[in-house]
């Protein structure tokens, strides 16, 4: 029998992001993530260009 | 439903500590004790964490148990905890929006640490404007849409067709729209495409098979599509394919409709002839070898500049990717570059750019002040690392132009109701987050027609915008939140200053009545048109005038 | 989501993996935690905080950041004073959750899936090996991860511009008060006269230049380097560009240099970004590589570069000196592509072909994200929905891997 869920490796934006669009199409998702806290970089950044707008 | 007697409304108040994050810094006891001074409040209860299972089951319980038809949670962000608490009171038989939330943590407690009895008081103040505002909550509804689980994409270039793929492979039917008598828009007329080192009928012709084998997948070519009606989930479309009209349902739309070369008429002596695009030089490598033993290609023509400002993205690699099959052919042919930055970004292109060098293409800068001159058989122009002009032989001038975008975006835009910027790429519903959406729900945006790309790029946009909708397409069926705005049309006097304001083209006027309805699909209850509407017709239901004065007024009676 | 852990083991074939997932052991109860703080609060134990490169500190109990997710506080085990084997446990006494356990063990998840995607993003490019630029030796030249905490609102400095060279001051001078005193009580002299003077330096110095306002920007640092990384790391020009731009926001009087060999401005929005950078912000653009950045008395960066557009060797004096570290693979994806089978390129990051850029060897194992190559922030959220897609679609053929 065929698995109907996914492994993500690294939850950083990329991952986080593949992870919700699944998770928005009904498929079970498992994010794992080395570090105590999702959000990689980004959430070391202040703000993004060219909008200025902030990161979290 | 009747309206409930003031009498009747019986106000549950739940106070969160927040761990330390609230009780810390705020005076608790003396918060609960205003709370039940308030008018209607029947009952109070702090929680050290009203969000913890202990909390949200002591709310379910309290609720028939104090018989409340309001409850309140003083605590954190409804950003994070509204729809949390929320569906405790759905769970306990109370509409979810008679619910209102104070956050006097972010709000208060965050901000004013360092003073207990001001922070306290400010609490107070928020606790009773949510105490004032729910006691004027009226219950509202979610209403149920239909959902056709099928999807239309405009656009049989290389996005396009990934998307109908991802689509088709995922199993919902796909009607792939595209206006050339075949698909495969740009790549067509291009010679051999780098990194890849195929030409590029390989990528097309593979696609094209695997698409026509597919069942899901409906391919209209010389089709386009005439008019789009409806919302998320619910479009009807007008495809036009050879003359005749086919209306199809469909949940979603993606918006690939590529772009177009510029052509550069009036600049550096275009031709088409001796001076030409990488365009037409790829149709002349096309058909063997060109005769050109000095060949010029000059950057930024007509992009990075006043007119266009944007970078286009692909024109650096396409000339370094020339410049190599031009030596590849003959290595005789002496190849010069004129560019201003080099925009070989990323590891493949960056390769590219070296492997030119080693073939012995030349590279120039030139300052956009002091742009090169084309004449009879060469190029001038000011060498800044030498501090003089230089003159470069060139039989052959070849202009590196951007992609613009497509004639008919106007069109498009206005039937979809979805934004383009300055220079007429699609703009999408977040630059950083949410770059295959649109802000309106239901429509998904890849390849050039958002803004010039890769083959790679444009590959994993299609891939993604497909993603995207399959979001949409996987549910059963869509519900509306019910904070949604509506206009009252016996005082709608039809001036479209909502229509103007909504971001979300929620908002139709009906000519023939003179009046302005929300279609309450699309609204997602920002509140601009009731901000705006000169006659207050429009309102947003859980937002109303009459629920926001009683805020004010608590608030300025404490 | 299984934060802090790690694949371990892996098998099977699309439709069917098998992975052993390690899941470090906190020693908090995640189900009881509800990150009030109080623990981290009252922790007497102070380390440098990695989260911030070192530019402050956090407590042995500790959550990277406020809105971190999963809202879950862990015990560094490397500093706790219980899990050193000393004696301490007052995160545990004043955790009104109960949810400190330093009992808690690893653990092993098995999970079975159908699809796999790796998104294991970058590395900063360490550029103390780049020795002539002298990080990690001069105190006010950052990486630009650096500049980022230092501009914001939630970063050790509140978003202030502060030098390095003065924050580490004002820890130094905290020290020296107490170092005085001690040699004041030890009556030594010769030492207090010595910390006195150490004292007085450093006094100066934080008051004579305490905030950035000159700023150098020097691009390509390992990137386009064939001792290091050849290719090019995309995003460091934009992202050079809008520190700057939001150095001037903080500070009106804020004047910086981006040293750049060719500005890539490829995305949307970005050449005019740049443009207003110059004309608003006031930024200067200088085509050079910069050699070598040397420090004055005032520990002021100095750098020395070609400029080619002038001709000429020059060289600039400035207050703070941020390097645009290349982009480099993620130190973990060796040991994850072998576990994997995964094919890595030259450069260590994951294989994909140009045609088919979210598939990997391996059919049902994806990739997207800076694994597979430097990428910018709205190409990386494109290409994981890319990468969903491709997923789904495995799962939803029931564990068949279709062509791209």
């Amino acid at each position: 029998m065929a698995s109907k869920e996914v492994l993500i490796i690294g939850g950083g934006i990329a991952g986080m992001q593949a992870a919700l669009d699944l998770g928005e199409m009904g498929i079970k998702v498992h994010l794992v993530e080395k570090n105590p806290s999702i959000g990689g970089k980004m959430a070391q950044l202040d703000k993004t260009f060219p909008t200025n707008d902030c990161t979290i | 439903m009747k309206e409930q007697e003031p009498s009747d409304i019986r106000i549950g108040v739940f106070v969160c500590d927040c761990g330390s994050n609230i009780a810390g810094y705020l005076d608790m006891k003396e918060l609960v004790e205003y709370s039940k001074t308030l008018p209607h409040v029947a009952f109070v209860q702090e929680n050290l964490y009203t969000c913890s299972e202990g909390g949200i089951n002591e709310i379910k319980v309290a609720i028939p148990r104090e018989n409340l038809n309001r409850v309140v949670v003083a605590s954190c962000t409804p950003r994070t905890h509204e729809p949390l608490f929320q569906s405790a009171c759905e769970e306990a038989g109370l509409n979810p929006y008679l619910f209102e939330m104070a956050n006097i943590r972010d709000q208060c407690s965050w901000v004013h640490m360092r003073d207990r009895e001001k922070g306290t008081e400010r609490a107070k103040a928020q606790i009773g404007m949510a105490v004032a505002k729910a006691a004027q909550l009226k219950a509202l509804s979610r209403i149920q849409l239909g959902l056709s689980h099928r999807a239309v994409v405009i656009g049989g270039g290389v996005s396009g067709m990934s998307a109908a793929m991802a689509l088709g492979n995922m199993g919902y039917e796909v009607d792939l729209v595209e206006k050339q008598d075949r698909l495969g828009g740009l790549l067509n007329d291009l010679n051999t495409i780098l990194p890849a080192n195929e030409p590029p009928s390989r990528l097309v012709n593979d696609l094209v098979g695997r698409l026509e084998e597919n069942p899901k997948v409906a391919i209209h070519t010389k089709a386009v599509v005439k008019k789009a009606e409806g919302y998320v989930g619910n479009y009807v479309v007008t495809i036009s394919e050879d003359g005749t009209e086919v209306k199809v349902k469909t949940g979603v739309i993606v918006v690939a409709v590529g772009a177009r070369v510029l052509k550069p008429e009036g600049l550096f002596g275009y031709d088409g002839k001796h001076v030409v695009t990488h365009f037409e030089l790829e149709a002349m490598m096309r058909q063997g070898a060109t005769e050109a033993k000095y060949v010029a290609i000059i950057q930024c023509v007509g992009s990075r500049c006043a007119e266009r400002t944007y970078c286009s993205r692909i024109c650096c690699m396409t000339a370094v990717k020339n410049a190599i099959l031009l030596k590849e052919a003959n290595p005789e042919t002496k190849v010069t570059i004129f560019y201003r930055d080099m925009q070989m970004y990323g590891v493949e292109n960056e390769d590219m750019f070296r492997r030119s060098k080693e073939l012995g293409v030349r590279y120039v800068t030139f300052d956009p002040e002091k742009p090169p001159v084309v004449e009879a058989d060469h190029v001038k122009v000011h060498h800044a690392r030498m501090g003089k002009e230089i003159t470069v032989p060139a039989d052959l001038v070849v202009l590196s132009t951007p992609l613009i975008a497509q004639e008919d975006v106007g069109e498009i835009s206005t039937m979809l109701k979805v934004p383009v910027n300055e220079n007429g790429w699609f703009l999408e519903g977040h630059v950083k987050l949410k770059p295959l959406d649109f802000a309106t729900d239901g429509v998904y945006l890849c390849g050039n027609a958002r803004f010039p790309s890769t083959i790679r790029e444009a590959i994993a946009q299609g891939l993604g915008a497909a993603s995207r909708a399959a979001g949409v397409l996987s549910k059963e069926a869509l519900f509306t939140s019910g904070i949604v705005a509506d206009i009252n049309a016996d005082t709608c006097c039809g001036c479209l200053g909502c229509v103007q304001v909504c971001p979300y083209g929620a908002i139709n006027y009906f000519e023939d009545r003179g009046v302005c309805q929300v279609n309450k699909v699309l609204c997602k209850g920002c509140g601009g048109c009731a901000a705006t509407c000169p006659s207050s017709s429009a309102r947003l239901d859980g937002f109303s005038n009459q629920q926001i004065y009683a805020q004010i007024e608590q608030a300025l009676a404490g | 989501m299984l934060a802090y852990s790690e694949v371990t083991e892996f098998s099977g074939e699309v439709g069917n993996f098998r992975a052993k997932v390690h899941r470090k052991a906190r020693y908090v109860d995640a189900s009881r935690c509800t990150a009030c703080g109080a623990c981290a609060e009252k922790c007497p134990t102070k380390v440098p905080n990695e989260f911030n490169f070192g530019l402050d500190e956090r407590k042995a109990i500790y959550k990277d950041y406020a809105q971190g997710i999963p809202s879950v506080y862990t015990i560094d085990p490397n500093t706790c004073k219980v899990l050193q084997g000393g004696k301490c446990g007052v995160c545990a006494k004043v955790c009104q959750a109960k949810a400190v356990d330093y009992e808690q063990k690893d653990s092993d998840v098995e999970l079975n899936v159908a699809a796999v995607i790796v998104s294991t993003g970058y590395e900063l490019f360490d550029a103390t090996q780049i020795p002539e630029y002298g990080y990690g030796r001069i105190p006010n030249v950052i990486s630009s991860l650096e500049m980022e905490r230092l501009l914001s609102a939630g970063g050790p400095t509140k978003g202030h511009l502060s030098r390095p060279s003065a924050i580490r001051g004002e820890v130094r001078l905290k020290e020296l008060e107490k170092l005085v005193k001690k040699a004041q009580k030890a009556e030594d002299q010769t030492q207090v006269e010595k910390l006195q003077k150490e004292q007085q330096w450093l006094e100066e110095h934080i008051h004579k230049c305490h905030t950035a306002k000159k700023l150098g920007f020097i691009q390509c640092v390992g990137s386009r380097d064939f001792r290091f990384h050849k290719y090019c790391s995309s995003y460091c020009c934009m992202h050079s560009i809008k520190e700057a731009i939001i150095a001037r926001e903080h500070e009106q009087e804020t004047q910086s240099y981006i040293f750049y060999m060719d500005l890539r401005t490829v995305g949307k929005g970005f050449e005019e970004y740049k443009v207003r950078g110059a004309n608003v912000s006031g930024l200067k653009y200088i085509r050079g590589r910069v050699a070598e950045v040397t420090q004055d008395a005032d520990l002021n960066p100095v750098v020395s570069y070609e400029d080619t557009e002038q001709r000429r060797v020059v060289s600039m004096t400035l207050d703070m000196v941020i390097l645009a570290n290349a982009c480099s693979p993620s130190l973990g994806i060796v040991k994850l592509s072998e576990l994997l089978g995964l094919e890595l390129e030259e450069n260590k990051f994951v294989k994909t072909h140009p045609n088919r850029p979210l598939d990997t060897n391996v059919p049902g194992i994806f990739t997207c994200g800076c694994a597979q190559g430097p990428l910018d922030i709205p190409e990386s959220v494109a290409q994981a929905s890319s990468a969903a897609a491709r997923a789904a679609e495995v799962v939803m053929t029931g564990g068949r891997a279709l062509a791209v």
